[in-house]
């Protein structure tokens, strides 16, 4: 690249002032740069450019913690039935705001009918595919906890999103009172709330 | 007035240099760093996963980074002891090799950079069918074409480097693909500010203010490293290529010193940042150090 191989040019120069180092492009001949009658400070464009990296990078920060702040934790005492009453309509709510309706739909119908045959199916290919190397009791809770793993190191940095563990989901199927839709098309963290609900409901009742 | 140097005059601006020491340690560290992960990557069979793979291409391209570096400096050492010839072939063939790598470092970064980012995106707003989207062979199918395509554009690039539509386009490429990375970013934030205002709503949830800017400043590291780190030199592709005589341009390329170091520094943080932050990589480092005691 013509910069790099500049850049040697002067590298050499000024790492051995009496040797006669140049790399054989007389393309390069780059005659002697007069610094008179500048009129701004002849560092300018490195130091504008730093303090304009400088501001972008802060502006930046500064988007990003607006749109990252919360409203102030909103704590009510309701009553449980009003609580389960909150709980679902925000579920509702949270379903319509996530993404269009037509792809939530189409997404409830393909993952509704198939999550059982998804997680079997899975369980079954590892084992076809991995069956020389080494038990399959070990790939299934490996391949259990990679979705968790993966979601789990980024979710580590927006600490807004828990864990989403494929074996609490299958739990919640048995034991929990809400539609089969709507434990779908919700998010994992809205599961493990639920699932505090709903123990602290058995714990009450 | 007709000089064949460049003229050192006390008002000029003097090339920046750095200590070798300094540029050899940093070159080290950011090398054997990169080295550990993939080590660590390759031998643990849990890490054979798309998220782990696309760190580790980012990995190999801060290690190339680092490599170009150094072997420059070698050889300019060399060619300063008197070991190579100065208008050899065989030292110009070298340079183009060595420029290519150092492309291919770039380019390599940014679309691993890219990749990260894309499969956070599809972990987090497809996550019940991640693992049908981004199978492990889809991974290595996607990781053989992005450093075929920055193989060949790196080679292209050190070839026809004296065009200008060779540098316009690569000094494009920088800045698109970053606004395109903040944008998946900022999309995932903002599903996790829906979320979190959702779980604060519930009254059993205590929901800490404090939690929410640590997603901000992880993301503002992420970006902000590599912008500090690669645009400096970016920068100076452009002015070397289109105002080299201009004297304000040429106190900004005095600094190329710097700016190398830069580069390095890049891949001494970037594994801090993305790899160290996963906790199974830390223990296996540590199982790593402990057993070979």
């Amino acid at each position: 690249m013509s910069a790099l191989r500049l850049i040697s040019n002067r590298t050499s120069q000024q790492a051995s002032s009496n040797s006669d180092y140049t790399w054989d492009y007389e393309y390069y001949e780059y005659g002697p740069v007069s610094f008179e009658g500048l009129k701004a400070h002849k560092y300018s464009i490195v130091i504008g450019f730093w303090v304009g990296l400088a501001v972008f990078v802060i502006f930046m920060f500064f988007v990003l913690t607006l749109l990252t702040k919360t409203g102030a934790p909103h704590q009510d005492n309701a009553d449980p039935s009003e609580k389960r009453f909150r709980m679902n309509s925000f579920v509702a709510d949270f379903g319509r705001s996530l993404e269009s309706e037509r792809v939530i739909s189409r997404q409830m119908a393909e993952e509704s009918q198939s999550l059982f045959h998804f997680c079997i199916n899975e369980v079954e290919n590892m084992n076809k595919a991995k069956k020389s190397q080494k038990g399959p009791g070990l790939e299934r809770n490996i391949h259990f906890q990679e979705v968790p793993r993966s979601s789990g190191m980024f979710e580590e940095d927006l600490h807004s999103l828990t864990k989403f563990n494929i074996p609490n989901f299958v739990n919640t199927e048995h034991n929990s009172s809400l539609g089969e839709d709507d434990l779908i098309s919700e998010p994992p963290i809205i599961l493990e709330s639920k699932l505090v609900m709903q123990s602290s409901h058995r714990i009450l009742d | 007035k007709n000089m064949s140097d460049l003229s050192l005059n006390i008002t000029d601006c003097i090339q920046v240099v750095v200590p070798e020491e300094v540029f050899f340690t940093v070159a080290a560290a950011g090398i054997l760093e990169n080295l550990l992960i993939l080590i660590a990557v390759v031998r643990n069979k849990n890490f054979h996963s798309p998220m782990y793979f696309f760190i580790c291409s980012l990995a190999i391209s801060d290690m190339l980074g680092s490599l170009y570096k150094t072997l420059e400096n070698i050889f300019i050492i060399l060619c300063k002891l008197g070991y190579l010839t100065r208008h050899g072939d065989f030292e110009k063939k070298l340079d183009d090799a060595m420029d290519s790598m150092f492309i291919l470092s770039l380019l390599g970064s940014i679309f691993s950079l890219l990749a990260i980012a894309a499969d956070r995106y599809i972990t987090i707003f497809y996550a019940l069918r991640y693992h049908n989207i981004m199978t492990l062979r889809r991974a290595l199918i996607i990781l053989a074409i992005i450093w075929t395509f920055c193989a060949g554009s790196s080679i292209a690039i050190a070839l026809f480097s004296y065009e200008a539509a060779t540098v316009i386009p690569f000094t494009i490429l920088f800045p698109l693909m970053m606004f395109f990375i903040l944008c998946l970013y900022v999309h995932m934030f903002l599903l996790a500010r829906s979320h979190a205002k959702k779980i604060a709503s519930l009254p059993t949830s205590t929901v800490h203010q404090r939690t929410n800017m640590k997603g901000a400043i992880t993301l503002t590291i992420f970006l902000g490293v590599f912008l500090c780190c690669w645009a400096p030199f970016v920068l100076h592709i452009l002015l070397a290529r289109f105002c080299p005589h201009n004297p304000y341009c040429a106190c900004y390329m005095s600094i190329f010193h710097v700016n190398g170091t830069l580069i390095m520094c890049n891949s001494i943080i970037d594994p801090m940042i993305f790899a160290f932050r996963s906790p199974e990589l830390r223990s296996t480092f540590k199982k790593m150090f402990y057993c070979s005691r």
